[in-house]
């Protein structure tokens, strides 16, 4: 292993993963410091909403396909979110697999694994970016940062998926690239779109509490439309 | 390039919006990863399939831009790069009151539907309270804020008006039920049930008072109405002006602990719910000491409790319900009313989706006071319109004033067969007199005394369709009123002029001198100044017209199609007549 990736693998990742640290933890005092808004009426039901169970459905929403309209008909779309967000965490966890624990990827199973899983998020990722430049709204509403975001990503699961096999002997020019990529993905999510991660808590708590005392989490549908209601 | 200078309100709205900033605020500014997900709740988008400014996040993001700009530091270093932009001309506060209040109904169905949790309505009511402070806002929102500041209603019903529907409303439960006690009781001390409603009831419904004074008195319940302070609405809600709605709300609960009120029971009200039970403590600052409940929920626990008995046999025809979205999506009130509705009601079919994945009626968020979008509104109905289709019910019940408004234009543009009504009109309906109540015994109608409260009345229908008119003159002449006609404004000022008529019923939209013209030259012209009028219109939008005019207000107003009840109901009010 030359010197280059040895530092790309441990002090280039380490001190990427420690200003990401400090970053975050500037943004969420930041967040912090606005007063939480509180909610005086009266819970509603004849019981006291249990919050808690409020709160954890409203966390657990994004793995309920079938409690938002938004992801129980776009059965596609959440799939695609599903991959792409495995995608994350293979990539992430390979990161630190090939410099801590390099021996666990002896294990043909888990390359293919990583591969398989990191190679499905970058075709998702390439189809999102079309999507992206094709659909009026998506178009409509993206920034620069949307873009190079996702952008960023694409070829982040290129790379990890390449580099999951960790043959440096075969050339270090694939994993160099991994890890430089990770790093400068470290750096830049917490200035970008992709911090969403770290706001998703914050929202999803309050939202949660306060459909929760307000009776409406968990949400109540009244089953699928009939077919004859539907011809009505 | 020189940057062009900030205008006065450009400037003031960013520095309020400092401090509407809490955490929930800057969670959903920040959170949005622009994915779209939100998209096909909105049913703006729907219907305007092609223009992505109807897009919940398109939407938000015009607010999340300023945030950006101002209060977040990537948008403060690199403000191209996040999309981060900020407001600089009266124009672009203009294009911001378009979007906050001609585009959204703040009906929170995309705040359900975002995996991030953002509340897409609350930061738009957040840019509605910003733009009204600074003085840009749809006319109908300046006016209708104006009335509930300085009247104390929505409606600008003055206080003998209240007090006068009340005592007429008195008499007609007195007489229905042929029981002298049984009367709405005003300003009682003490009692269990302090009973607010929407001036919309005193000015286009008194009928859904006297039904609920109906379900009070039968239910033996304690119970009065405020003589002041009775205003359930908030027009706060609806304008993001928190002052408003914590001075609105401070009205009513300060009027309930004057009377000793031990609990505060709201009218069928879905904005008037979540202002008055879910919002108000928190805009008004104040931990409210009494119980507060919708009257669905009382109506409910009248019948479990066998303090009213229904017979829903007496209402047999197809209804499906409308969740208003103030009470499904921001209160979860949604179970009650399917409970109580399947006690009163022979045949109930849900309406797809429900509860609190409905669509908005269109009409909520104050859109029925801003006229300048009805074409918009009317157009994204299309949603509303094809969900009531599909129930094949011929009434749709919903427990909220706004939506019965809403529902209605909905109905009568995309011409659908339906009637709304609400609740309490249906348990009034079903509700059984029981023995200790006095009913007048059953006649057969052939030897009942005939009894014409109309007569010895000229009234002058004005109408430009024949269908109509010949409806108007029907009910009326078989009420003892001597009808005349007229089918345009012309032919009915010179009518008005020789027979000075004690009432004149008056469309607004006819060819020649439209209605507005007709009203105005009557107010004017000081021989017929004192005629009353009851304007009659299928173009509510219009109203705005008719109240703006330098002349005083007409004596009545409905709104098309007018069953004989209303026609009655209003007609009598107007002229006194009990």
């Amino acid at each position: 292993m030359s010197d280059l990736l040895h530092f790309a693998e441990h002090g280039l990742q380490e001190g990427a993963l420690l200003l990401m640290a400090c970053v975050y933890t500037l943004r969420i005092a930041w967040l912090l410091r606005f007063k939480a808004g509180r909610d005086r009426q009266a819970p509603t039901g004849s019981a006291p909403p249990v919050m808690s169970r409020g709160i954890l459905y409203s966390w657990a929403n994004i793995a309920m396909p079938w409690a938002m309209e938004s992801t129980r008909t776009h059965a596609v779309l959440y799939v695609q979110f599903v991959v792409f967000h495995l995608g994350v965490v293979a990539a992430i966890a390979l990161s630190f697999i090939i410099p801590y624990a390099p021996q666990w990827l002896e294990a043909r199973w888990l390359v293919v694994l990583i591969q398989a899983t990191t190679g499905a998020a970058f075709l998702v990722s390439v189809y999102r970016v079309v999507r992206r430049l094709s659909g009026k709204v998506l178009r409509a509403i993206s920034t620069p940062d949307d873009y190079f975001s996702l952008a960023l990503l694409t070829v982040w699961f290129l790379f990890a998926a390449l580099a999951a096999s960790n043959q440096a002997e075969a050339g270090e020019g694939v994993l160099l690239a991994f890890f430089f990529l990770t790093a400068f993905f470290l750096v830049y999510v917490p200035f970008s779109k992709i911090s969403h991660y770290l706001y998703y808590p914050f929202t999803r708590f309050y939202l949660g509490r306060t459909l929760t005392h307000r009776g409406v989490f968990p949400i109540r549908r009244g089953g699928p439309q009939p077919r004859a209601a539907s011809q009505g | 390039m020189k940057q062009q200078p900030r205008s006065q309100k450009a400037q003031k709205l960013i520095e309020r919006m400092a401090k509407k900033l809490n955490r929930q605020m800057v969670g959903s500014l920040t959170a949005c990863v622009h994915c779209g997900l939100c998209t096909d709740s909105c049913h703006y988008v729907l219907t305007n399939p092609d223009d992505p400014t109807y897009a919940p996040a398109y939407k938000a993001d015009r607010v999340r831009k300023i945030f950006k700009r101002h209060f977040d530091w990537t948008g403060r270093v690199i403000p191209w790069w996040v999309g981060a932009e900020s407001p600089t001309t009266d124009e672009d506060l203009a294009e911001l009151k378009d979007i906050a209040f001609g585009k959204c109904t703040n009906c929170r169905r995309c705040t359900i539907n975002c995996p991030m949790g953002v509340d897409f309505a609350v930061v738009n009511r957040m840019m509605r309270g910003l733009l009204v402070s600074v003085g840009v806002m749809p006319e109908g929102v300046a006016v209708v804020s104006k009335d509930q500041w300085e009247i104390g209603n929505q409606m600008g019903v003055l206080k003998e008006e209240y007090l006068e529907t009340l005592e007429w409303m008195s008499e007609e439960l007195s007489g229905e039920l042929d029981d002298p006690g049984a009367v709405i009781p005003v300003d009682l001390m003490d009692a269990d049930v302090v009973y607010s409603i929407n001036p919309r009831e005193v000015k286009y419904d008194p009928r859904s008072i006297a039904d609920a004074a109906k379900i009070f008195h039968i239910a033996g319940e304690k119970w009065t109405m405020p003589s002041e302070g009775w205003d359930m609405t908030n027009f706060g809600l609806f304008s993001g002006d928190d002052d408003l709605g914590g001075a609105v709300a401070r009205r009513l609960y300060d009027k309930v602990t004057e009377l000793r009120g031990r609990k505060l029971v709201i009218s069928e009200c879905g904005h008037g719910y979540r202002s008055t039970r879910c919002e108000g403590p928190n805009w008004a600052g104040m931990d409210v000491p009494f119980v507060m409940e919708s009257s669905v929920n009382t109506m409910l626990r009248y019948i479990r409790e066998g303090r009213i008995t229904v017979d829903k046999t007496r209402n047999t025809t197809p209804v499906t319900f409308h969740d208003s979205c103030n009470n499904a999506r921001s209160c979860g009130l949604y179970e009650e009313p399917r409970e109580l509705l399947n006690l009163v009601v022979t045949d109930f079919r849900e309406m797809y989706p429900n509860r609190s994945e409905n669509y908005c009626c269109t009409g909520g968020g104050g859109a029925m006071s801003m006229s300048e979008y009805t074409p918009r509104r009317l157009k994204s109905a299309k949603v509303k319109a094809d969900q009531l289709a599909a129930t094949g019910a011929s009434v749709v019940v919903t427990s909220c004033h706004n939506c019965v408004d809403g529902l209605s234009d909905c109905i009568r543009h995309y011409k659908l067969n339906m009637q709304v009504t609400q609740l309490v009109n249906l348990v009034a309906n079903a509700i059984v007199v029981p023995a200790r109540v006095a009913v007048p015994a059953a006649v057969e109608p052939a030897a009942a005394p005939v009894h014409l409260s109309l007569a010895g009345r000229r009234i002058l229908v004005v109408d430009d369709e024949p269908d109509v008119l010949v409806y108007y003159t029907a009910v009326l002449e078989d009420n003892g009123a001597t009808v005349l006609e007229a089918a345009d404004g012309d032919t009915a000022l010179a009518i008005a002029r020789r027979e000075k008529p004690d009432l004149i019923t008056l469309d607004l939209s006819m060819p020649g001198t439209d209605g507005g013209k007709v009203f105005e030259a009557l107010r004017h012209d000081p021989d017929l100044a004192s005629i009353r009028v009851c304007i009659i219109t299928g173009r509510p939008e219009l109203r705005r017209l008719i109240y703006d005019r330098p002349v005083p207000p007409p004596e009545g107003y409905l709104d098309k199609p007018v069953d004989e009840e209303t026609l009655l109901l209003n007609v009598k009010k107007i002229l006194e007549v009990h």
